[in-house]
C-alpha cells in the first residue's frame, strides 16, 4: 500500500502531488495493474488533507485511464502510465534548450526563467483544468 | 436536502456599545470544509456561538441547515459544536464523558466514539482532566462526531495544539468527512494549517465579511505582483486587495480574472496565507487600513464567491 | 438527564449523605437515653411525697449542653443552600461547560428544568429525613420545657427546616446563575440567607396573627401555662408607677415597699415571699404575657412554609429567566 506525502511549501496544489505519486509509484513498480490504491478515508486519515484533494486526483487518474472506481469497492490500478514516445521527448528537448537560449540572450537571468516557466506552467495548468 | 450549510443575512451581534458582527452575510454550501479566519476579537466565536443558538442576533437573521438555530432539540440534534478551550467536565472519566454525549442526544453512535478513541489508545478509565491538550482535542471531536451531526462547528480547536495534535486532530476530523459527509465550519486565527485541509475561506475583520468564497477560485484569481515603485493608481493589474509601497518597490495582492501582461510587474502566484494577509491588511507598511483611496470595498459575497 | 446530573453533583451528594448520616449516628447515641430519662421523669412521683423537683433539675443539668448542638442543626439548611445550590449552575458557566451542554440535543430550558427538580428533590428528601430524625430525638426535650414554640426550637421541628433548605438551594442557585462565579455566588448566599431568617424569625413570625394577652397577678404561674404557648413578652402592669423598672420587670426596695404597704409586719429579716406578694396584688401590679396560643403551633409551621417556599419559587423562576436571557 502506497504512502502519500504532502508537502505544502512545494508550490504544486496537493491534488497534483497525489496524481504524481501514484504515477511515480507505478512507473517504479511499487503497485501494479489490479492493486488498489488506498481509500479516501485512508489518505485523509494519513495525511490530514481534504477528501475533496484526494478525488480530485483519483479521478484525474481515471480519465488518464490509469485507474477505474469502483463504486462501493475501491480504486484499482489498471495499467502503468505511458511516457512520452522517445522521439517526442528529444523534439521536446530541442525546442527547451532553444528557448533557454533565448532567454539567456535576452538577458534573463536564472531567477526570472525560473519565475516565467512556473507561472506559464500555472497558467496552462489551470487553464487545462478550466476545459477539463 | 438542503444544499446551504449556513445562511446569514445582516446579521448584526451587539455587546453593549461595541458590535461584535456588523451587516454580515454569508451563504456556505454544504459538503465544504470551511475555514473561518481572522485576527482575535473579529467576531469569529460570535457568529459560531450565533450559528449555535447559544446567542441571539441583535439584528438581521441567521440560519444553519434552513433553520433557526437552538429553537428546538432537532435542530440542536443535527449540529456538532466544540467551544473555544474545549470545555469538558474534568473529573469525569473518558467514559463517563462518552456516557453524557448518549445520554444528551437522540441519535449517538456509540461504536463510532468508542472505535475512535481506541484507534488513539485514549484509556476509556482516565479521567479528562489528566489527559493531554491533543487528548482532550480528540474527546472533544469524538463527542460532536458521535452524534452524526450534518454539520460540525470548530471554535479555534486547533490553538493550543502542539503541531502533531494539530495534525492528528486534523486528520481525524477529514476523515470523518470522508467518510461522513459532514460539512465543517473550522475557526482558526493561524491560517498554515488550513490551506490543505479546507476548501471554502471566510475572512472575518472587525466584525465585517472581508472574504467569502472558494478556495480554488481564489488562489487562481489572486496573485501577487510586485515592481517599481508606483504612486497613485496601478493600471492593468486588476482590483488592487493590498499594498505596500517601499521607497524603491511597490507590492500588491491584486484580483484578476485574466493573465496579468504587463512586464513591468513581476507576478506570482499567491497562498491562502497571503490572500488572507492581504484581505486583513496585515502587512507592515500596508495601506489598506490606512489610505482609504487604495483600500478595496470588502467585496460582496456574489462578486468575490467563484 | 437523571444521570448526568446525579454524576456531576454526586460529591455532594455523598457529603450530604455522609452529613445525615454522621448526625443520624448522634441522634442515635444520645436519643434512647434522653428518652429513658424522660419516662422517668414522667413517671415521677412514683411514690407519694416524691420529691420530682430535684429529677427535673438533673434532667436539666445533664441535658443542657445539647442546647449547643441546637444552632449547629440550624445551619443545615444554609449548607445545602451554599454547597448544592450556589454552584448548580455557576460553575458550569464559570468553566465554559455550559457551551458543551447547551449545544447536544437538549435545550438550555429543558437541562435547567432536569437538573433544578433534581436537586430540589434531593433536597426535599434530605431536610424532610434530617427534620424527622430531630423532631423525634428532640421530642423529649420539648415536653420537658413545655414549648416547641420557642426561637430555634420552632426552627428545627415539624416542615419548616424543609421550606428553608428549598429557599436555601433556590437562593444559591439564583444567586449563582446572577453573578456567575461560584465563590462569591456561596458568599452571597450565605449572607442573604441568614438575613431572610433572622428578618423573618424576629419581625415576621410574631406576627402571623394578632397576639393575644393574658394577666395575672404577680408571683403566680401563668394560668395558661402547659398549654404550649408562645410567650413573646412578658411585661410587669404597675397602677401605682412605683415598682416598675425600665425592663418590663420589676423592683422591689424596702422603703417603697413600706410606703406601699404599711401593714407588712416589720419582721427583722425583712417580709417573706408571700406577703409581698399579696402586698403587690393587692395594689393591682399583675404581670401580663403577650403569646401567640400554642394551637396555633402547626399553623404558624404552616404560614412560615408557604413564604418560605414561595420565595423559593421566585427564586426558580428568576432562574430560569436568567438561563434563557442572558447567558450565552
Amino acid at each position: 500500500m502506497i504512502v502519500f506525502h504532502i508537502d505544502s511549501r512545494s508550490g504544486i496544489p496537493p491534488y497534483l502531488q497525489i496524481v504524481q505519486q501514484v504515477k511515480h509509484a507505478l512507473r517504479l513498480g511499487m503497485i501494479g495493474p489490479g492493486d488498489q490504491l488506498p481509500t479516501i478515508k485512508q489518505v485523509v486519515a494519513d495525511v490530514a488533507i481534504n477528501p475533496n484533494t484526494v478525488l480530485k486526483a483519483y479521478r484525474d487518474l481515471e480519465r488518464e485511464g490509469l485507474v477505474e472506481g469502483r463504486p462501493g469497492v475501491g480504486t484499482f490500478v489498471l495499467r502503468r502510465p505511458d511516457g512520452p514516445p522517445p522521439p517526442l521527448l528529444a523534439q521536446l528537448r530541442r525546442s527547451l534548450d532553444r528557448w533557454l537560449r533565448s532567454a539567456f540572450d535576452a538577458g534573463l537571468d536564472h531567477e526570472s526563467i525560473a519565475s516565467l516557466f512556473e507561472t506559464g506552467l500555472r497558467d496552462a495548468l489551470s487553464e487545462e483544468e478550466e476545459t477539463a | 436536502m438542503n444544499t446551504i450549510a449556513l445562511e446569514a443575512s445582516s446579521l448584526s451581534r451587539r455587546y453593549g456599545g461595541t458590535w461584535a458582527l456588523q451587516e454580515c452575510s454569508l451563504s456556505l454550501p454544504t459538503a465544504r470544509v470551511v475555514a473561518l479566519v481572522g485576527p482575535n476579537g473579529a467576531g469569529k466565536t460570535t457568529l459560531l456561538h450565533l450559528a449555535t443558538g447559544l446567542l441571539q442576533p441583535t439584528s438581521g437573521s441567521i440560519h444553519v441547515l434552513g433553520e433557526v438555530p437552538g429553537a428546538d432539540p432537532e435542530i440542536l440534534g443535527r449540529i456538532g459544536f466544540v467551544a473555544q478551550e474545549m470545555p469538558l467536565y474534568r473529573n469525569f472519566t473518558v467514559a463517563e464523558m462518552l456516557r453524557f454525549g448518549e445520554e444528551m442526544n437522540r441519535t449517538w453512535d456509540r461504536d463510532l466514539a468508542v472505535g475512535r478513541l481506541e484507534k488513539l489508545s485514549i484509556p476509556s478509565s482516565q479521567k479528562v482532566g489528566t489527559l493531554s491538550g491533543g487528548q482532550r482535542a480528540q474527546v472533544s471531536l469524538a463527542i460532536a462526531l458521535a452524534k452524526r451531526p450534518e454539520l460540525l462547528l470548530l471554535d479555534e480547536p486547533l490553538a493550543s495544539l502542539d503541531p502533531l495534535a494539530r495534525r492528528d486532530f486534523l486528520a481525524a476530523l477529514m476523515e470523518s468527512v470522508a467518510e461522513h459527509g459532514v460539512s465543517v465550519v473550522l475557526s482558526s486565527h493561524l491560517v498554515a494549517d488550513l490551506e490543505r485541509v479546507c476548501d471554502h475561506l471566510v475572512v472575518l475583520r472587525n466584525g465585517h465579511v472581508a472574504v467569502d468564497g472558494d478556495i480554488v477560485g481564489l488562489t487562481r484569481k489572486h496573485r501577487l505582483v510586485s515592481g517599481p515603485r508606483h504612486t497613485g493608481a496601478l493600471a492593468g493589474v486588476g482590483e488592487v486587495i493590498d499594498r505596500v509601497d517601499t521607497d524603491r518597490q511597490t507590492v500588491a495582492l491584486v484580483r484578476t480574472d485574466g493573465p496579468i501582461m504587463d512586464p513591468t510587474w513581476d507576478v506570482r502566484d499567491v497562498d491562502l496565507e497571503e490572500i488572507v494577509l492581504g484581505y486583513l491588511g496585515g502587512r507592515e507598511g500596508s495601506s489598506v487600513a490606512a489610505d482609504p483611496l487604495l483600500r478595496t470595498v470588502p467585496p460582496a459575497p456574489s462578486e468575490v464567491r467563484s | 438527564m437523571i444521570w448526568v446530573t446525579w454524576r456531576q453533583h454526586r460529591a455532594q451528594a455523598f457529603a450530604t449523605l455522609i452529613g445525615l448520616c454522621a448526625i443520624g449516628a448522634f441522634l442515635l447515641i444520645t436519643g434512647p437515653r434522653i428518652a429513658s430519662a424522660f419516662r422517668e421523669l414522667q413517671a415521677c412521683p412514683v411514690f407519694p411525697g416524691q420529691d420530682c423537683s430535684s429529677l427535673h433539675e438533673a434532667f436539666d443539668r445533664r441535658f443542657n449542653s445539647l442546647q449547643f448542638v441546637v444552632p449547629l442543626f440550624m445551619v443545615v439548611p444554609l449548607l445545602m443552600g451554599v454547597f448544592l445550590g450556589a454552584p448548580l449552575i455557576a460553575r458550569e458557566v464559570e468553566q465554559g461547560t455550559h457551551r458543551l451542554a447547551w449545544t447536544q440535543s437538549v435545550t438550555r430550558g429543558r437541562w435547567a428544568v432536569a437538573k433544578i427538580s433534581l436537586v430540589c428533590a434531593f433536597t426535599l428528601l434530605a431536610t424532610g429525613l434530617f427534620a424527622w430524625m430531630v423532631s423525634r430525638w428532640s421530642f423529649p426535650l420539648v415536653a420537658a420545657s413545655g414549648t416547641r414554640f420557642g426561637f430555634g426550637v420552632f426552627d428545627l421541628r415539624g416542615i419548616v427546616p424543609i421550606a428553608y433548605a428549598l429557599f436555601a438551594v433556590a437562593l444559591g442557585t439564583a444567586t449563582g446563575t446572577l453573578i456567575r462565579k461560584t465563590l462569591p455566588a456561596m458568599a452571597i448566599t450565605l449572607g442573604a440567607f441568614v438575613a431572610v431568617r433572622v428578618v423573618v424569625e424576629l419581625f415576621l413570625r410574631p406576627r402571623y396573627l394578632a397576639t393575644k394577652t393574658i394577666s395575672y397577678p404577680f408571683l403566680q404561674e401563668s394560668p395558661r401555662s402547659g398549654f404550649g404557648d408562645w410567650v413573646i413578652s412578658s411585661r410587669v402592669f404597675d397602677p401605682t408607677g412605683r415598682f416598675s423598672s425600665p425592663d418590663g420587670g420589676i423592683t422591689v426596695n424596702p422603703s417603697s415597699l413600706a410606703q406601699a404597704c404599711p401593714h407588712i409586719s416589720s419582721d427583722p429579716l425583712g417580709p417573706g415571699k408571700d406577703q409581698v406578694g399579696r402586698c403587690l396584688t393587692q395594689l393591682g401590679v399583675k404581670l401580663v404575657d403577650t403569646y401567640q396560643p400554642g394551637s396555633r403551633y402547626w399553623l404558624f409551621q404552616g404560614i412560615e412554609s408557604a413564604i418560605f417556599v414561595a420565595l423559593a419559587a421566585g427564586l426558580i423562576g428568576l432562574t430560569f429567566w436568567l438561563i434563557r436571557r442572558r447567558i450565552s
